[in-house]
């Protein structure tokens, strides 16, 4: 990663549902080897607004735009640049997790896919169907899958969700390694991991 | 890094690697529970026997062998086709797919996926059919090119009209609803296609082959370009 | 605006339509009177055609009217698609009592027939599937895609199958619908006729689509309340 820079900008978006106004003109940017967190109430948008981010929903009105400062040049279709997950980001039940982690990336390391399934403790658990796993280790599966092809923005909703103590400590220490190189969006309202946070905003 | 930036612009090659990536895991999670195929085999062969068992061994005419041959193959089929994406929606594994590769490449995958689904369907009901029915094909070559391209036809029409059932909820019968007048013509001319290499009356020229290939091509278009705007939600 | 125009010219078009058909435009010599059911069946088919097409043109404007400038495309072709339902339900009726004038049974799965029938199932499947999508905010998008769907296909059932098939189908080709031994007034009265109708067409139209309009701002004021 290093040399390359990213930047992620926000302008002006506004979301509405008919005539809610969901949240009305965010203004922010960042760049790569800094982290921003999205808190706020159930409801008040946090995941419309990761998805609008991600460029998987197209926002009422605004814009995002990403761009490689290294290079100077602004991204079109940037969605390989960008690594999601969150809830609804479910891997395939009736594959194992080695297999969905192949239809993720498909060229991913080995080396880089064995040292993630061991920093998220699931080395042994490759080769069990995901129907098998626990919430917890499917959540772990989750951000392994969002950061496997090593993408220089990282866009995670809620990803403490489901983990225990334990877990939510590999999580953030992993997010605070990460977020030295990468851009790192968070949804959370877990103060520990808001804590990683530079800066942030909060909804509603 | 290097590898990063050869993603990023994905070409024709990162096309290729996405559908590849999208059918291998298609095959195995469709063959390793099997269900959607249990199904539409387990619905031929009960719907073949049961008409053969009250025909009670008198051979029908040539066009009611036709019609029978294609409606079996039709339900067959549309017992099955929905599944590649209402599977998707059913188990929520849609937004994991969006997200992981390009609306052209899950569009590709999938149809080649149905199209191989439907030639298994085509490899069990066809003998199937001709031993339990009596059946005799005197142009075997002709019946067997119509056989093929008029299931190409089916699987080609049923693909788009899957994905549409797929993000309507996937009501089954809907899906038959839907299908069903849209390929009325690839039966249709399928059927009389058929009855006539059953009579022996060998075609001057290949017509109805040509209709059904070009229906195909110009359906798998059509849906090619509908198919992002169907699958893509914004 | 040209669709009032229209409207208006609706209120002379079709009285007058009227007119020409049962008073002015001579009878067949073979069929006698009973031949002046062909200026109500021409224009009705006609106009089940053209609404369809608008719809399928409609649905096309929708998909690609990301930020929606146009408001209700979507719905506005399901409006028209329903016009084009009615009409041809009617058309379809004219004509088998047409041919049970002429051909002496009220269905004999002519060409012709088979298409309407063919059409009114693809219409009917796309009516099923808005019931299904109720409530679901991909009702538009996979509405419209069904109709562009639908209008494209039909090309190949109605002209080029029967084609392709001439063996089977001549008729097709020299329809009894399409008999040229038209003499000039009775000419005149279909033309007027098939105006007449198509008017009604944009009428009732833009009758629905106000309608349309009204609901939406209702809809609105009543959350806009809560």
């Amino acid at each position: 990663m290093t040399g390359v820079r990213y930047r992620i900008e926000a302008r002006g978006l506004t979301q509405r549902f008919g005539r809610n106004v969901i949240f009305k003109n965010l203004n922010f940017a960042l760049e790569t080897g800094s982290s921003f967190c999205i808190t706020g109430a159930n409801g008040s948008g946090k995941s419309t607004l990761l998805k609008i981010l991600a460029g998987i929903q197209a926002p009422s009105d605004g814009s995002v735009t990403y761009a490689d400062i290294s290079r100077g040049a602004l991204i079109k279709e940037c969605s390989s640049c960008i690594g999601y997950t969150g809830p609804l980001v479910n891997p395939y039940d009736d594959l194992t997790a080695l297999e969905n982690i192949y239809f993720a990336s498909g060229r991913a390391e080995k080396s880089r896919i064995d040292s993630l399934l061991k920093c998220f403790h699931l080395t042994g658990h490759e080769d069990k169907k995901i129907r098998h796993y626990s919430s917890g280790m499917k959540q772990r599966l989750r951000i392994i899958l969002a950061d496997l092809n090593d993408p220089p923005i990282l866009i995670l909703d809620e990803p403490g969700t489901n983990l225990d103590e334990s877990g939510r400590r590999i999580l953030r220490s992993y997010l605070d390694s990460v977020s030295v190189e990468k851009a790192v969006i968070l949804a959370t309202n877990d103060r520990d991991e808001e804590k990683l946070c530079g800066r942030g905003i909060r909804l509603g | 890094m290097t590898g990063m930036k050869k993603n990023c612009a994905a070409g024709g090659y990162g096309l290729v690697r996405e559908i590849l990536r999208n059918l291998s895991k298609d095959f195995s999670v469709e063959f390793r529970t099997r269900f959607a195929l249990n199904v539409s085999i387990a619905f031929a062969v009960t719907a073949t026997v049961s008409v053969s068992l009250t025909a009670g061994g008198v051979p029908f005419p040539s066009l009611v062998q036709s019609i029978l041959l294609w409606m079996i193959i039709f339900f067959s089929a549309m017992n099955g086709l929905s599944h590649i994406f209402v599977r998707e929606e059913d188990q929520a594994t849609a937004l994991f797919l969006r997200i992981t590769m390009s609306a052209d490449s899950i569009f590709i995958s999938k149809f080649i996926y149905n199209q191989s689904f439907m030639m298994i369907v085509l490899a069990v009901v066809t003998p199937l059919f001709l031993f339990f029915l009596q059946v005799k094909v005197i142009l075997i070559s002709y019946f067997v090119l119509t056989i093929l391209s008029g299931g190409l036809s089916i699987a080609a029409g049923a693909t788009i009209l899957a994905a549409m059932v797929a993000k309507a909820g996937g009501k089954g019968s809907l899906f038959s609803i839907l299908s069903f007048p849209l390929l009325l013509p690839v039966l249709w001319v399928s059927i009389f296609a058929t009855k006539n290499s059953l009579d022996g009356a060998r075609p001057a020229d290949y017509n109805s082959l040509v209709f059904l290939l070009a229906f195909s091509g110009f359906i798998s278009a059509i849906s090619f370009l509908l198919f992002r705007f169907v699958w893509i939600e914004d | 605006m040209l669709i009032r125009q229209v409207i208006k010219s609706f209120y002379i078009l079709m009285p007058l339509a009227i007119l020409m058909a049962f008073l002015w435009a001579p009878s067949a010599e073979i069929l006698g009177d009973f031949s002046r059911i062909i200026y109500f069946h021409v224009p009705l088919a006609w106009v089940s055609v053209l609404a369809f097409l608008v719809s399928g043109v409609l649905s096309a404007a929708y998909l690609f009217d990301k930020k929606q400038r146009y408001p209700w495309l979507d719905e506005k072709a399901f409006n028209s698609a329903s016009i084009g339902m009615a009409f041809a339900l009617l058309a379809v009726i004219t004509g088998s009592l047409w041919a049970k004038l002429t051909w002496g049974s009220f269905w004999n799965w002519d060409p012709r027939e088979t298409s309407i029938v063919v059409i009114l199932l693809i219409y009917i499947a796309y009516f099923s599937l808005r019931s299904a999508l109720a409530g679901n905010d991909r009702r538009g998008v996979i509405g419209s895609s069904y109709l562009i769907l639908a209008m494209m296909t039909l090309p190949f059932f109605v002209f080029l199958a029967p084609r392709i098939y001439d063996s089977l189908h001549p008729e097709t080709i020299i329809n009894a619908d399409r008999t040229p031994h038209l003499d000039d007034r009775m000419r005149m009265t279909l033309l007027i006729s098939i105006f007449a109708f198509t008017s009604l067409y944009a009428y009732i139209l833009h009758l629905m689509n106000r309608a349309l309009a009204v609901a939406k701002r209702l809809e609105e004021e009543y959350h806009a309340a809560d």
